[in-house]
Parts: C-alpha cells; structure tokens; sequence
C-alpha cells in the first residue's frame, strides 16, 4: 500500500516534470530561426523607418512570406496569388496587362505597381492610401476585384495545410496562424525585394561606363526627370499630377485620401527602375512604350488641370535625338539579377537538371 | 521495521519539495510581471447600448431617432481603447484595446491600483499611433471587421442597419466613423464622473456605462437618415457625427 502510494508519488512527479517540459514543443522541433540582415546598398539613404525593427527579418519569416506571395489558394477562387498580378520578370508589375485580371472576371481599377526597393516607400498604393508595408496585402486580398477572399476564411485554408503549421512554427516560435503573422511575413518578403544592380547602379559603382547615348541619356535625366524621380531611388515618392488627359479615366487619386481638391489627379511618382518590363505604364496603363512615356511629356501634358505639377507648366522639350538618348538611359535601370534572382521565385525546393544538357 | 519511518520522511521529503518547487514557481511568475509589488483590484467595465430608453437588440427591434426617422440595427461595434482613472499613475491596462460587440461581447476587465477613484476618462477609438503601425492582434486584428483595406486606418465606431428614411440600396444605412490623419481624426476622448469609489481588495467593482444612440443623431449635430444614411470615409461627414460622441456617455452605475 505504502510502496504504492510511493510509486504514485514518483509518477506524479515525474509526469508534472514531463508535461511542463512536453508543453513547450509541439512535435515540430525547436525553434532556431535564421536572422537576415538587411543590407543598405552603399550611398542609398536609409529607409524613413525600418520596417523590420518589429518584424524581425530571418530566412524563416521571408520564406513563409515567399510561399504565402505566390499561393494562389489566398484567393477566393484558389487561382490568384500576389504573384499573378506582381510577376517577377516584370519587376513584380503585370507584364503587359494595363489592368490586372482578379477573381469572377474583374479587372482592377488601377495598374499593378512593380514591387522592390518598398523599404523605402512610406506610403503605399498609386494614392498612398496604405501607411504600412505590413498592412499593405489586406487591401489586394480582400477586394473583390482582385483576390476577393474574406480575411477570416482565407486563416482557416492556411490552418488546414500542415506545410504552413511547420512554416509558421519555425518563423514565429510556434504553429499559431493569425492575420499578423500572415502579414508579417508577406511584409518580411515584399521588403527584401531590392533592386540596386542595374547596368546604372554597375556605373555608379565604377564596374563598367556607360555608351556615348546612355551618357547623354543620364544627363538629359538629370535635368528633366530628377527632381521627381530622383536618385538612387527614382523615385521621390511624392503625389503630383502629371497632366494626363481626363477624357478617358476620372481617377481623383490622392484626393481619394486627404479630401483635398488641391490634391486631385496627384498620383505617387512611380520608380523609374526597370521601367522597361514595367510597361504599360502610368496609375491606369493607358501608355505602352517608354519612348510614348516620353512624348506625354514632351507634347501631351493637359496644361490646363490647375493641380498640375508647377515642373510641368511648360512640358518638357526634347527633341527626337534627346528622346532617343533618354530612352537608352531609361534602359539602363533595368535590373536583371534581380528579374531573374531565383530567392524571389515561386520557386521549387527540387531543382531539377539534366545531366549533359548544359550548353 | 526500519524503513517504515524512512518512507515517510521519503514522502514528506517529496511533499516538501514539490510544495516547494510550486512556491518558487508561484513567486517567480508573480514577480515577472510586475516589477514593483503594487496592490491591484479588477474594474469590470460594461457598455450598456441603449436607444429610446431601452438596451438595443439587434435586428429585430425599431427605434425612432429625435427626427421622426425609424431605424433597426444590425451591426453595433466602437472600440474603447486607452482607459485610466485619472488621480492614479499607476493603472495599467494590459490589453489597451477593447472592441464593445453589440453582438458578442459588452464587457472587459481592466486591472486597477487599489485606492478611490471619481472619474474614468477613455478614448472612443484607435489612437494614431496603432493606425500607422502596422500588423495588429487582440482587439485590432483586421478579421475583427473595423479596419478599412483600402485608406488605411480603424473603423472607430461601425454602427449599421435599415431605414425606410433611408435612400441608399436596400434602405440601408451604414454608419463607419474613423479617420485618424490630422484633420480627420475622430477618436474622441470621454470623461466620466462618478462618486468616489475605492477599488481593490475584496471590493471588486463593475461600472455601467451607457452608450445612448438618442444621442447620436442629436447632441452637437443633428443628424438625418434621409440626408446621410451612410458615412463610411474619414472626411466632413465623419468629423460631424463624431461630435456627439462625449454625449453619448454616461455613468448608468457603479456596484
């Protein structure tokens, strides 16, 4: 009876022991992740703030990230994902889509904005609507012209898949998948997305020269676009209206947010980095080629809309040759490592190669 | 006959230990999260929603606002967020958030120093702050419905439901109060008065607040469902309706 009571005692020790100790694991290992540290690409400015101060970067947290932008089961009909509309060969724009396709056969109302270099955009969308990276997604996934799902529904499909328990668990310590977590790691993803290797960043950084044209180019830039597209960014990230006509789409823009008429038709100015598979271009698409991007602003600015921007008054003239040195130059912004860095993919954990076939 | 008094040291001993091991373990966690030992007593906080004098159900009942116009509500939610008892530094309310639920949850706790108290003072609302920070939780999850996708920022106060006033699609009238950039905020702070109470020990205290929606459409602004029955961008509109907030908090008790 004693030695009974005694066993039991033993037991019920070593029982509380082991439950407090099994308490802490859930059967998908230790939580060891992997800190990433976000580089500044040298003479860039620092982000205004640093989106990651609390949302710790590690591999762990951009790969969940990675798999949640390109999962198309986050829409309402499991076709689209953030990558449909944001394609990395397009700088994570649409590739030629003025508009981009969402879910019941809806087109957006705006034009997919590429994404990269957003850790330093504080104000995000064409109108700046969203103050956040982290809060950024919730707009695309809940409209219903674009992933058209609701918030909690889309938590339950990403509950069911085991492969995200075990992704959640080793980005944020354990297998709990709330929206901040969703969001987070979109925001991990989305954030690393640099683009500071083009053949103008391999200039700057003295690795090659740049032709006679891309030179005259880079000079004729520095006059007529960088006070709004300003370096290393191109991009001031500042709302202005640029003269587009208003014969076709009546956007209000920037109004939209503030309620102020002085800031009709104001629009983000957009990066002028890889432009060249951005296209088409502007908030609604409406223009297809770079060198047509030009002529808006050589003849085609709608002087008369009195919330233009004071720089574009008088237009901006160029001649043909001008046009055509500015146009090599805008090239030179494209950032192909970055285009085709296998990190941002979709992506396959197996990569397949056959043997012999290389060349 | 030896190991018979062993045996029960043994157990004494384990006994012993354990209560031990609770002790430390009981300690330790008490202390972690208060640095300084401060007494703390609980105040449960209760909205009572009421309109035309009587606690709101939703859906099905019709209340008639100061202009004639008759309404049902279908949706009733506000956050309160930032409470303290002024007089005392030292309240601290761990969670800040609360999201009132005409449909779910009316009431929280909220830890309070021991002592008297005459006054509560929150904020109708979501700070700025939290509005420009990023992924929320708890109270401020977007699943909760209160938060706009498309201009970032916090419904404040959600408050939807039907009118034959109304001119809207399905006489609908929707009511989405938030804008927190400068200019369009409307969080609104509340003070409170009451008599003095103490709070704490074996004294656990629950206040009634009420939240009269007479008051909505009548206090500093006169509103008419047949003019606007729906709100739903921070702007004029919003601004207008939200200087009646203060009037639409009262004390009802205090027990």
């Amino acid at each position: 009876m004693k030695l009974r009571v005694s066993i039991s005692l033993v037991f019920f020790i070593v029982l509380s022991f082991f439950l407090i100790s099994a308490s802490k694991d859930d059967g998908y290992g230790a939580y060891a992740p992997d800190p990433i540290d976000f580089k500044i690409p040298p003479g860039w400015p620092k982000p205004p703030r640093n989106i990651f101060t609390k949302n710790k970067l590690t591999e762990q947290g951009f790969q969940l990230g990675r798999k949640l932008f390109h999962d198309g089961n986050l829409s309402k009909d499991g076709n689209i994902s953030c990558g449909s509309c944001h394609q990395q060969f397009a700088a994570f724009a649409t590739y030629d889509h003025g508009l981009s396709h969402g879910v019941n056969n809806t087109f957006s109302t705006r034009n997919a904005p590429a994404l990269f270099n957003l850790a330093w955009m504080k104000e995000l969308h064409w109108d700046g609507a969203i103050n956040h990276i982290e809060i950024q997604p919730l707009s695309p996934l809940t409209s219903a012209n674009e992933m058209g799902e609701h918030l909690d529904t889309l938590i339950e499909k990403i509950k069911k898949d085991t492969a995200y328990q075990r992704m959640f668990k080793s980005a944020f310590g354990d297998k709990a998948i709330t929206s901040q977590r969703i969001l987070k790691a979109l925001a991990q993803f989305t954030g690393s997305l640099v683009s500071a290797n083009s053949k103008y960043d391999k200039m700057k950084r003295g690795e090659i020269t740049f032709t006679p044209y891309e030179q005259r180019g880079y000079n004729l830039y520095k006059v007529n676009c960088a006070s709004c597209h300003a370096e290393p960014l191109f991009t001031d990230y500042t709302f202005r209206n640029n003269g587009l006509s208003l014969d076709t789409v009546n956007d209000l823009g920037r109004y939209m947010i503030t309620q102020d008429p002085a800031d009709s038709f104001k629009f983000k100015v957009p990066s002028l980095r890889n432009i060249q598979v951005t296209f088409p271009y502007m908030h609604d698409g409406r223009i297809y080629s770079v060198p047509q991007v030009i002529d808006h602003y050589i003849s085609k600015i709608d002087i008369s809309q009195s919330s233009l921007d004071p720089l574009l008054k008088k237009r901006i003239p160029l001649n043909s040759q001008q046009k055509t040195d500015l146009t090599y130059f805008l090239y030179t912004l494209t950032d192909s490592s970055f285009l085709k860095n296998p990190r941002y993919g979709e992506g396959n954990s197996l990569q397949f190669r056959l043997q012999g076939s290389d060349h | 006959m030896r190991h018979k008094p062993d045996f029960k040291k043994q157990v004494r001993f384990f006994i012993t230990l354990e209560f031990a091991f609770l002790m430390v373990f009981c300690i330790t966690t008490a202390f972690s999260g208060n640095k300084i030992n401060v007494k703390t007593g609980t105040l449960k906080i209760n909205f009572l929603n009421t309109a035309n004098g009587k606690p709101v159900v939703l859906k099905d009942s019709v209340y008639t606002n100061p202009s004639g116009e008759q309404y049902n509500i279908t949706k009733l939610k506000y956050y309160i967020s930032n409470i303290s008892l002024p007089g005392n530094i030292s309240l601290t309310d761990p969670d800040n958030y609360h999201l009132i639920d005409a449909a779910r949850s009316t009431n929280f706790n909220i830890p309070v120093k021991e002592g008297k108290y005459k006054s509560i003072r929150f904020l109708i609302g979501v700070d700025s702050i939290r509005n420009c920070s990023g992924a929320q939780e708890g109270a401020l999850d977007p699943v909760n419905d209160m938060f706009w996708t498309w201009n970032t920022g916090y419904v404040m106060f959600k408050m939807e439901g039907n009118s034959s006033s109304s001119f809207s699609n399905k006489k609908r009238i929707e009511y989405h109060i938030g804008g927190y950039r400068f200019g369009n905020n409307v969080a609104t702070v509340i003070n409170l008065d009451f008599d003095e109470k103490e709070i704490g020990g074996n004294n656990p205290v629950e206040i009634f607040i009420e939240m009269n929606l007479d008051k909505y459409w009548a206090s500093v602004n006169n509103l008419k469902i047949s003019e606007t029955p729906v709100c739903t961008l921070p702007g004029d509109l919003a601004k207008k309706i939200a200087a009646n907030f203060p009037a639409l908090f009262s004390i009802n008790s205090i027990k």
